[in-house]
């Protein structure tokens, strides 16, 4: 068992903060709006707390978890600061619009923190400090945080904010003429999906001891709409199933050596032909519920 | 002083106007029916009215206030709620939920107090739920609130969007072709449904309907859309005897 978490310790916590950053794009997917800046947001907190714990706070020995805190809580603050001044004229882009104007905000970030000396150039900054001895000990920190969103995610659905959300998605004209104001609320989910990413941007930077602007990527941005759509876009449960099942996939095929990738890729379509709903389908248990009952002959 | 009043609002389509110098005024309590031809405008109207088309020229006031550039949302605030031609139900949330949502603009509850379920926001929460489940009595969909709302049949779905907007607890309800696709029966059972929820909710109406002995029936008033403009504008009699309403319904004979 102590082998086990000693060999697949890094890919667990990795597990974690990806399924965190699916949630971070189905926020605002709940709302009804496909954005693809999750990874932005996720370069700008981790720039956030490499540039904080390289340069400001000067430690040594193990990195103080206090000083962590307040990293993620600014680099949550900043990536909200920037989503809602992004957000205001994006959103009012739809469907795949806003997709394609999300991807090129990604870029810009991208190419920007390639070629500012504070973000370091092309190296990116090194050498970020750890406060824990081994990766696994990142799990204190990444698995309340995981269990938290999904409790914020899974109340969500069934509050006011949550249901003005899902009427978006719904509907926008109706959801309008039903008194609901669609850009505060769009730009809101699209805030708190950016805070999220922007909170396991910092976290990463840390967790990986390196960051730079190979860390926001489209690439990352598609990868993580995989996460949704394979997990399922309809319920919080989706997006999280997605990322662990699609980060831990490659070190399962890994005694397939290079075929894995070809696997792999086989897999995510044959889920994207038979479970367009996503792997987590609300409807599979709502269903079984109301089946009506065959009965015997 | 009038509820509502249109004075001389027009909407383009390019080179089609759809809505022609239109002016009139809806007088509280009262039931205004909006006949025409097909195309005549009226749904273009109602859009007009409710902020979902911005008008090229003219302009909207309610209670006196102007709301002619106000954007949906804040008129369905304001009191004036209504239902779709082709219906625009959340289709597939349940009946009930899609009472919920239209408790919106009465409740307040902001994103932390809903996640934690802090207790303002569950009573709000209690209270909606209550209102929610009473609406769905009223017009006897107690029995199918969890159903899918897509899943439910024709007239179940246009009874379920008139609860939604009477969810708004609105002034001014717009039913835009409330009876499309009921039999004969059905029809009678509406209009009985109409003027009894006018009362119970003190309502104004505004309906658009082609069924004329429906529309006869039941409008105090009516005002005939034709190509956009409106050529006349009466009580039923008045409108059913109007020759030019005769003649954009069924031609001049020549």
């Amino acid at each position: 068992m102590e082998a086990f978490f000693q060999t697949y310790g890094f890919l667990l916590v990795y597990m974690c903060l990806q399924a965190l950053l699916g949630l971070s794009t189905y926020l605002p997917l709940m709302a009804g709006q496909l954005s693809l800046a999750s990874s932005g947001f996720y370069a700008i907190g981790g720039y956030v707390a490499a540039i904080l714990s390289t340069q400001v706070f000067h430690t040594s020995g193990a990195y103080p978890i206090g000083y962590l805190l307040l990293e993620t809580l600014l680099a949550g603050l900043l990536s909200g600061v920037v989503a809602v001044v992004v957000g205001i004229p994006a959103l009012r882009l739809r469907g795949i619009y806003l997709a394609l104007a999300t991807i090129a905000m990604v870029e810009i970030l991208r190419v920007v923190s390639l070629n500012l000396s504070i973000t370091g150039g092309a190296v990116g900054i090194f050498g970020i400090a750890q406060p824990f001895s081994s990766p696994l000990g990142y799990m204190w920190l990444v698995g309340p945080l995981l269990l938290l969103v999904m409790f914020f995610a899974y109340r969500l659905e069934g509050s006011r904010i949550g249901r003005a959300f899902i009427a978006l998605r719904e509907d926008e004209l109706a959801a309008d003429a039903m008194g609901i104001n669609p850009t505060y609320h769009k730009v809101l989910a699209f805030a708190l999906g950016a805070m999220l990413a922007g909170v396991v941007g910092a976290i990463s930077a840390h967790f990986l001891n390196t960051w730079n602007a190979r860390q926001g990527t489209f690439d990352v941005s598609i990868a993580v709409l995989a996460y949704v759509l394979i997990g399922g876009s309809r319920s919080f449960a989706g997006p999280v199933l997605g990322g662990m099942v699609l980060t831990a996939l490659p070190e399962v095929l890994r005694p397939l050596k290079d075929l894995r990738f070809i696997v792999d890729g086989l897999l995510l379509m044959l889920a994207a032909i038979y479970l367009p709903q996503g792997l987590a389908n609300p409807n599979w248990l709502a269903r079984r519920k109301t089946a009506p009952v065959r009965e015997k002959t | 002083m009038s509820l509502l009043e249109v004075s001389h609002m027009s909407r383009r389509f390019g080179g089609l106007v759809a809505v022609n110098d239109v002016s009139l005024s809806v007088q509280e309590g009262e039931i205004f029916g909006l006949i025409g031809p097909n195309g005549a405008g009226k749904t273009t109207l109602f859009n007009l009215i409710t902020g979902l088309t911005s008008p090229s020229s003219g302009n909207l006031h309610y209670q006196g206030q102007d709301i002619t550039r106000l954007p949906p949302f804040r008129i369905a605030a304001l009191g004036l709620a209504r239902t779709f031609q082709n219906i625009r139900l959340f289709g597939n949330l349940s009946a009930l939920e899609n009472i919920r949502i239209a408790h919106h603009i009465h409740t307040k509850t902001g994103v932390w107090a809903g996640v934690l379920g802090l207790p303002a926001a569950r009573a709000e929460q209690v209270g909606v739920e209550r209102q929610a489940w009473a609406l769905l009595e009223r017009v006897g969909l107690q029995g199918r609130a969890f159903e899918r709302a897509k899943n439910l049949s024709y007239g179940d779905q246009r009874r379920l969007e008139i609860a939604r907007a009477l969810a708004l607890r609105p002034k001014v309800l717009l039913l835009d072709e409330p009876a499309a696709g009921m039999n004969s029966a059905e029809k009678a059972t509406l209009s009985g449904f109409i003027r009894q929820v006018r009362g119970e909710f003190g309502l104004t109406i505004i309906l658009i309907e082609h069924h004329v002995p429906l529309v006869m029936g039941l409008c105090d008033r009516i005002a005939v859309l034709n190509f956009g403009q409106m050529i006349a504008l009466g009580s039923p009699q008045k409108v059913a005897n109007d020759p030019a309403v005769i003649e954009a319904y069924l031609g001049v004979e020549t």
